[in-house]
């Protein structure tokens, strides 16, 4: 392979400055903030020229420091890895192989649109502090697309030399790098996913907040004022209102989610999941197929009502995919007779049609005793502070007993071939999908009172992330609970590797 | 294939129950300390009297129960058994936990030594896989380093594919 070497978009250097100008922000406010507040006092030229030094010398050293990353920055492909170089006066040589690369990033600020760039990260499981291995942070659509090419041919080759694979394979490497289309959300989904998202109910909270804070600047006499003519106008300004206030956060709600999941598709192509969205800050996120950890299949009520789930994969990437998400969304929406032959197509190694195991009769009790016993100070307080009103909290029983219930009739889990399917609800049904050989520990809990009735909880932990991926079934009778820790358990009988 | 499963064998060493209680002892001295400041502002301040019988009252409990109580519940539960293909760690106050880890899983093995078991020599054992770490403590050290060879021996021999 010839050692062709590549380097940055310039504009990458002022990204740079930018972004370590971006740390400095709140020093400056305060330096600013305290210059003005001292302009009285008489100063002499130096005192006058302090704080611009101190502002100054950090900016100098960032615009330097952002220009000289640019200038030593080189990446090449060589031997089936990326190699990456760059560092004054410390050199620094960072080597990824690709098969070792767990997720590939494309994302496009508004700096990047404006000028045809990208900026890539490559993330591989080996990152702990949450930020990718390697960024470019900024190159021509031309060279990310290579990044992409060179890791399938490198992929390709490791999968040539492989003998088992059959003829479908390499008539895949004939019709490749077109990429097949798995999924695509149409606009009318968008507004069914905002409209039945939970972001709503964040929205409202964000916009209470936000009140709250100006609430010292709130002429409250005058709305009381206003409130007692409110009221006179009757019930149905009140109601009014009120549906005007959800009006206001459902577009809220709806403008989130085009700004970030605006022509979501959903496209596999040599082994790999290519997911793209976004509208202003264009994001193209892949993952290998082979590296993919576990699934998720989340269902909140409202959702489940409508047979509507959303699907997220667990990748061993970390959590640097997106800096707040933690997992890659593969379908934020999608009705559940869709994905089943989706899934299929595009991880055929899970299977969604599986027989549950379910908690006893006996364990019914066991899914509301914990939070009836958090009730307990709950009512207390409310009923000592706010005597006569705060009893009637004690209501409260009746809709975590029926939450409790209903966790109870949702709970189950089940072992197929390879597969531990663990079902479970905290207020959204969530289906949680893994491959034996993915999961790194399970665990098996029993507590006193679990003991006395023969109940065990169980939970499996794959790697995602940091801290990794959790589903815990809770309250299975004893023998059902064993059964997973010996189906965990190496079988003797078997191929030595598996 | 429906049978119970069996506790792991191995117990932590009756040592390991004493540093416990060695710890319950230090921390009961610092509340103590707590304890006579506030002892003190009450006599100080003319707080009311109850104060004084609710913080003593706080420290003997647990006095009792971090030297006495958690260590001996914590010390009957403890179990542990390295297998050729697995780790099974079992542990737990009042939820008993039992933790599998297969081998292959295994990614590296630390063995770590404070002053205090240091003393008694004695060392925790940590096993960590690429998502979590499990401690198995108070281990008489020359047990634990044999066991973290063996760990990592048995490791290495299964290939890993994350």
């Amino acid at each position: 392979m010839s050692r062709k070497i590549y380097k940055l978009h310039p504009i990458s250097a002022i990204i740079n400055f930018l972004k370590g100008l971006k740390e400095l922000i709140i020093p400056i406010g305060i330096i600013l903030m305290s210059r003005f507040f001292n302009q009285s006092e008489g100063m002499d030229f130096w005192t006058d020229l302090l704080p611009l030094i101190i502002i100054g010398v950090p900016v100098l050293f960032y615009l330097i420091s952002g220009i000289m990353k640019w200038l030593t920055f080189i990446y090449w492909f060589e031997d089936g890895e990326l190699r990456v170089e760059y560092g004054l006066f410390i050199k620094k040589k960072r080597y990824i192989p690709f098969d070792r690369i767990q997720a590939l990033n494309y994302k496009e600020g508004i700096f990047h649109q404006l000028l045809g760039l990208v900026l890539v990260t490559v993330e591989t499981a080996g990152n702990t502090d949450g930020k990718p291995e390697v960024e470019l942070t900024a190159v021509t659509k031309e060279a990310a697309m290579q990044v992409d090419e060179e890791m399938g041919i490198s992929k390709r080759k490791a999968r040539l030399i492989e003998e088992d694979v059959g003829l479908e394979a390499k008539n895949k490497i004939n019709v490749e790098e077109t990429g097949k289309l798995i999924h695509k959300m149409s606009n009318k989904d968008l507004l069914i996913l905002a409209s039945t998202s939970n972001s709503i109910g964040v929205v409202i909270a964000g916009i209470a907040a936000i009140l709250a804070q100006f609430s010292e600047y709130i002429p409250y006499d005058w709305i009381y004022e206003e409130i007692r003519m409110f009221v006179q106008f009757g019930i149905i300004i009140v109601l009014f209102t009120i549906i005007i206030c959800f009006l206001v956060a459902w577009l809220l709600s709806i403008a989130i989610t085009f700004l970030s999941y605006y022509g979501f598709s959903v496209t596999e192509e040599s082994g790999r999941i290519i997911v793209t969205r976004g509208l202003l800050e264009k994001k193209k996120l892949t993952i290998p197929l082979n590296r993919v950890q576990a699934i998720k299949i989340v269902e909140n009520p409202l959702r489940q009502l409508l047979g509507l789930a959303s699907v997220t994969v667990e990748s061993a990437g970390g959590g640097a995919i997106g800096e707040k998400e933690k997992k890659m969304i593969l379908f934020p929406l999608i009705k559940k007779q869709q994905l089943f032959p989706v899934l299929n197509e595009l991880l055929p190694q899970f299977e969604l049609d599986v027989t549950l195991t379910t908690p006893p009769k006996r364990a019914r009790s066991f899914f509301f005793r914990m939070k009836l016993l958090w009730l307990i100070p709950v009512v207390g307080l409310c009923s000592y502070f706010y005597y006569p009103y705060g009893f009637l909290s004690i209501l409260l029983i009746i809709p975590l007993i029926l939450l409790g219930v209903w966790q109870f009739h949702t709970t189950g889990c089940a072992i197929k071939h390879n597969q531990l399917t663990i079902v479970y609800r905290i207020i959204s049904k969530v289906t949680f999908l893994v491959e034996k050989k993915r999961l790194q520990v399970v665990v098996r809990k029993q507590s006193y009172f679990q003991n006395r009735r023969k109940l065990i909880s169980i939970q499996g932990t794959v790697m995602s992330g940091i801290t990794g991926a959790t589903a815990k079934v809770s309250h299975l009778n004893e023998d059902d609970a064993d059964l997973v820790l010996n189906w965990f358990e190496h079988e003797k009988k078997a191929k030595p590797i598996e | 294939m429906i049978d119970l499963r069996n506790v792991p064998i191995y117990q932590i060493p009756r040592k390991g129950l004493t540093v416990w209680r060695l710890y319950g002892v230090i921390g009961s001295v610092i509340t103590l300390f707590v304890a006579t400041g506030v002892f003190l502002s009450t006599q100080w301040q003319n707080w009311p009297n109850y104060i004084y019988y609710i913080v003593f009252g706080v420290v003997f409990l647990e006095a009792i129960a971090t030297i006495w109580l958690i260590p001996n519940i914590r010390w009957n539960h403890w179990r542990y058994e390295v297998r050729e293909h697995e780790i099974e760690i079992q542990s737990g106050l009042f939820v008993v936990k039992r933790t599998l880890i297969p081998m292959i899983r295994v990614q590296h093995v630390d063995t770590a030594q404070g002053p205090l078991l240091k003393k008694y020599n004695l060392s925790n054992i940590s096993i960590s896989t690429a998502a979590t770490t499990h401690t198995i403590p108070m281990l008489i050290s020359e047990d634990a380093d044999l066991l973290r060879a063996r760990i990592s021996e048995l490791a290495r021999v299964a290939e890993d594919d994350v």
